[in-house]
């Protein structure tokens, strides 16, 4: 069975860190990158089902990331993390075409939760919460 | 009841006034009372010794007239004697001549005696004395009749003699007196020139003196209001050893700088707040990092308690108190540029300061996606400032490049050390730049082009008067595309001591 391959972006390396074990745990396939700069040439080489992004980032916002995601691929799930989560930055992200947007801090639980909805949207039956 | 009378006279005595107030008065009015009052003695005195001339040449007068009438009367004693022999006429003229010219003398004795000369008095006395006797013994013999052409021979070399030595003595009295008179006179005359010479002189320099004296203080005050002026408000300190009516305006002005300082200080404060205000969506998003690490690592190791060995568990437990530790110093970054604060003037090391500064703003950024690049020269001097003020300057001029630029943004902090002794921080942006024709306002307070709500127009003008207040400059370059914003602070040498202002270094010596 295919897994879904999952990036997470955030400048902050304690995240991807922490979140990498529970993420597989659930049977993604987890990439983590903590300069975004380098997560556009991930994204641009292959295909990501499920991109995690945080928004603010020091040269390039996780709003690029979302394009870019996008433009590769309209099938890509794209969650925004935000440590400042506002009004405008929520319709923003919308508009875009984010997937749903998770504040910081959050549990690791309510991400998760997040990845296996998108997974299950796009067929990953096998995909769920342990 | 908090109202007092006594309000105003305490007040005199403030600080501030104190050292004004506490030296001796010496009023312009005094001063020029005391002019005049010694150009009215002087005139007393000059006029009391003309006085004392004119007297003393009317007493010269009457000797000069007393010796003349006693010489006419020897002369005419003379003459009737010089008859006498000639024509035998009778000789009771000429003794009543010589008893004549003899009372003149007595009755005149002490005007002749208090003259300036001392004259032969026995001498001239003997004389008359001689003459008369001689005069009598011809006149005897004539009346005895007797003809004794030996003896009267005797008698007419005698009065010859004794004549003639009178006449010339009396002579050069009346003489000796006449030109003393002439004397006094000339010297009468060319008084009155010389006096006035002398009041032109004394004139010239009374006005020079009062003018300087006017002049100098006025000057000062002129200085110092260019001082004010440019920013640095301290007080003015006394710089003459008296007071007078200048110290009046110059304890109006210390009070006003008071005034003005407190409305400054007060203008910072809510200055500092609105942009305390604007950077809490920074803070806020900055905070939530560190909150996020603890709680995604507190939730990992309580998932994951039993399937990780103690080493890891440690190194999570390590990880929250990093973590903690991080957001502790977010905020106390926050609120140690947030604190009331007395001013302190201290040695700081101004790319320290402005280190500190950009990063307050630095969320503030990223959430524009804005970087900004510090660069900041190593072993840069200290400068003395206040800490909380400083920053504050810097957060302004950060605050407005993040206003100022677009998507593509960027921002560039600079902190470096200029020949002789200056400290420059610049803070420069891509931004719109300034138009020209706005350039010249923006230091005003209250001048913004930002809509309301968004920008009060204070930032640049609070900023300038604090760096003023250090003794230094804020200067801005500007183009579409690249605006710096310049500050320059002079440092000290410690060898100097750091205890002295920066701001008074440029008053001009007195
Ligand atoms: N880096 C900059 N680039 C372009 N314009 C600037 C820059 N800095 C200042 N200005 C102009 O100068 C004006 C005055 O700035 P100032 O900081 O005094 O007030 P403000 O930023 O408008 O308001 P406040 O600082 O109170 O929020 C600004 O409105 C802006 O037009
Ligand atoms: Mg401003």
């Amino acid at each position: 069975m295919k897994k879904p391959e999952l990036l997470l972006i955030d400048d902050e390396p304690m995240v991807g860190q922490r979140l990498k074990g529970g993420l597989e745990k659930l049977g993604c396939a987890v990439e983590i990158c903590e300069d975004p700069a380098r997560a556009l040439d991930l994204i641009r080489k292959k295909n990501f089902d499920i991109v995690i992004t945080d928004v603010m980032m020091p040269e390039i916002s996780g709003m690029q990331v979302l394009e870019a995601a996008r433009t590769a691929s309209t099938q890509t799930r794209v969650i925004i993390i935000t440590g400042f989560a506002t009004a405008n930055l929520a319709r923003e992200a919308m508009e875009k075409g984010a997937y749903d947007m998770i504040a910081k801090p959050f549990k690791p639980a309510d991400l998760r939760k997040l990845v296996v909805k998108a997974a299950v949207e796009m067929g990953y039956s096998d995909i769920k919460e342990y | 009841m908090p109202f007092h009378i006594r309000d105003k006279t305490a007040r005199m005595a403030a600080p501030d006034d104190k050292d004004l107030l506490d030296r001796p008065i010496f009023s312009f009015r005094l001063q020029i009372i005391l002019g005049f009052f010694t150009f009215f003695i002087l005139s007393v005195l000059i006029t009391i010794s003309a006085m004392i001339t004119i007297n003393k040449i009317e007493k010269r007068i009457a000797t000069v007239q007393t010796w003349d009438r006693f010489l006419f009367n020897i002369e005419q004693a003379r003459r009737w004697e010089k008859n006498f022999f000639l024509y035998g006429t009778n000789l009771k003229d000429a003794l009543e001549s010589t008893g004549a010219a003899l009372e003149i003398l007595n009755e005149n004795i002490n005007s002749l005696d208090s003259s300036d000369y001392s004259w032969q008095k026995e001498e001239i006395i003997r004389h008359l004395d001689r003459y008369h006797i001689e005069l009598n013994r011809l006149s005897q013999l004539v009346e005895s009749n007797r003809s004794q052409p030996a003896f009267q021979n005797e008698i007419e070399a005698n009065l010859r003699q004794f004549g003639a030595q009178m006449v010339e003595e009396a002579a050069e009295m009346a003489a000796r007196e006449y030109e003393m008179v002439s004397r006094w006179l000339h010297l009468l005359q060319k008084v009155p020139a010389y006096f006035l010479v002398f009041l032109f002189f004394l004139m010239i320099y009374m006005t020079r003196f009062l003018s300087i004296r006017f002049m100098k203080p006025l000057k000062y005050l002129v200085n110092q209001t260019r001082r004010i002026a440019r920013g640095d408000l301290t007080p003015l300190r006394p710089v003459r050893k008296f007071r007078d009516e200048f110290t009046t305006v110059e304890v109006a002005i210390n009070r006003m700088l008071k005034e003005l300082e407190n409305r400054q200080k007060s203008l910072i404060d809510s200055h500092k707040l609105r942009a305390v205000g604007i950077l809490t969506a920074g803070v806020a998003h900055e905070l939530n990092n560190p909150l996020n690490n603890i709680m995604l690592t507190a939730h990992t190791l309580m998932e994951e308690f039993t399937d990780i060995d103690d080493d890891e568990k440690l190194d999570m437990v390590k990880d929250i108190i990093g973590e903690t530790d991080r957001s502790r110093s977010i905020v106390h970054n926050l609120l140690d540029f947030t604190r009331e604060s007395k001013s302190v003037m201290e040695p700081l090391n101004l790319g320290r300061l402005a280190e500190e500064t950009t990063k307050l703003a630095v969320n503030q950024a990223k959430v524009r996606g804005v970087p900004i690049h510090i660069q900041i020269e190593r072993h840069l001097p200290d400068i003395i400032g206040d800490r909380h003020q400083l920053k504050q300057v810097f957060l302004n001029l950060v605050l407005n490049a993040l206003d100022a630029v677009g998507s593509d943004g960027k921002i560039h902090v600079r902190v470096e050390s200029r020949k002789p002794n200056l400290v420059i921080a610049q803070v420069e942006d891509n931004g719109s730049g300034i138009p020209a024709d706005v350039l010249p306002h923006i230091f005003d307070p209250f001048f913004t082009t930002k809509p309301v709500g968004k920008g009060t127009g204070l930032g640049l003008s609070v900023s300038h008067g604090i760096i003023a207040k250090h003794g230094g400059r804020i200067s801005v370059e500007s183009a579409p595309g690249r605006t710096i914003f310049t500050v320059t602070l002079p440092y000290y040498p410690t060898a100097r001591g750091n205890e002295e202002k920066p701001g008074s270094s440029e008053e001009p010596p007195h």
